[in-house]
């Protein structure tokens, strides 16, 4: 009799690993939480410790808070706007220009050291 | 200029410490559970959205804590659902904009037996799932235990089948615990 396998998703195994991971950190007790802390220079035992960022105090800003996710990828990614953004850049320093990759190089004529002339009449 | 968010104003994680819900290191506790769990999230839907979510429906009663669970368990438990209802519409959505596109006529009972799993949320449960073995990429037997976690396994099956005592299996969770406690209390994005 053939076994049957069952294939494992990426996502399921994932939700599981999150859910063990989530027991162990409620399991997790108040002096594994502040030696954590500490070891990041944290000291949750202060006021207005860094720990309780966007728990106490709010948190840091984030992007998405003030512009839609969708709005930023159009913009970003319309030609449009980029050759737009290029064209209004102040003009800079010009870069020197790189050799041509395929020019021969000039010959120095004239520069070529000719044999001396051999004196005449000897 | 307004501020976006009114100080004035109790937020729900103060709220649920004014109340005694939680206490400060309860509130830690939830905050490194959250970052958990906000891993794979689109990038608007961040670990304080999920907290600050789920200890809401319990301020307002839309979620109960039964008398026997404790509140941070509970409260975990609702950031994990609000994941999963999180997928569940992305998913939905996903489906019903493939069918439109398509021009399908899909029935009901058809969009349900549809089980195949959605190549997007593979494509990110992939990067999460080596993002945290990265986190410990030091520690072969928290590696070890990782894989067997994915696989289903129970406590006693994995210390059956990599072949450890009691003490390497609690020490090893005890390591792992601390690499998610440094990992969830850092002030970084998500």
């Amino acid at each position: 009799m053939r076994t049957k396998v069952t294939p494992l998703f990426p996502e399921t195994a994932l939700e599981r690993i999150l859910e063990a991971l989530e027991r162990e950190l409620v399991a997790a007790t108040d002096e594994e939480i502040l030696e954590a802390a500490h070891d990041l220079g944290m000291k949750p035992e202060m006021q207005g410790s860094a720990a309780f960022l966007g728990l106490r105090y709010p948190g840091v800003p984030r992007r998405e808070e003030f512009f839609d996710p969708q709005w930023i990828a159009r913009v970003l990614n319309d030609p449009r706007r980029i050759w737009l953004a290029s064209r209004s850049l102040p003009p800079g320093p010009e870069a020197p220009r790189a050799p041509a990759a395929h020019r021969s190089r000039a010959r120095p004529a004239g520069r070529r050291p000719r044999p001396p002339k051999e004196p005449r009449g000897s | 200029m307004q501020p976006l968010v009114d100080a004035r104003v109790l937020r729900p994680t103060q709220m649920a410490l004014a109340l005694e819900l939680v206490t400060e290191m309860d509130l830690l506790r939830l905050k490194t559970i959250a970052r958990l769990h906000a891993r794979g999230l689109p990038p608007d839907t961040g670990w304080e959205d999920l907290l600050q979510e789920a200890l809401t429906r319990v301020l307002t009663g839309a979620r109960r804590i039964p008398e026997r669970i404790a509140p941070v368990a509970f409260i975990a438990g609702i950031m994990r659902s609000l994941r999963s209802e999180h997928w569940r519409r992305a998913g939905g959505a996903r489906a019903r904009h493939a069918a439109s596109d398509h021009r399908v006529y899909r029935t009901r009972e058809l969009a349900l037996r549809d089980t195949a799993p959605d190549p997007e949320r593979s494509l990110i449960a992939t990067e999460e799932l080596e993002a945290i073995e990265r986190l410990f990429a030091d520690d072969s037997i928290a590696l070890r235990i990782i894989d067997a976690l994915g696989e289903g396994l129970s406590a006693e099956q994995i210390r059956t089948t990599l072949g450890l005592s009691k003490t390497d299996y609690d020490s090893a969770r005890k390591r792992m615990r601390r690499c998610l406690l440094r990992e969830g209390l850092t002030c970084g994005p998500k």
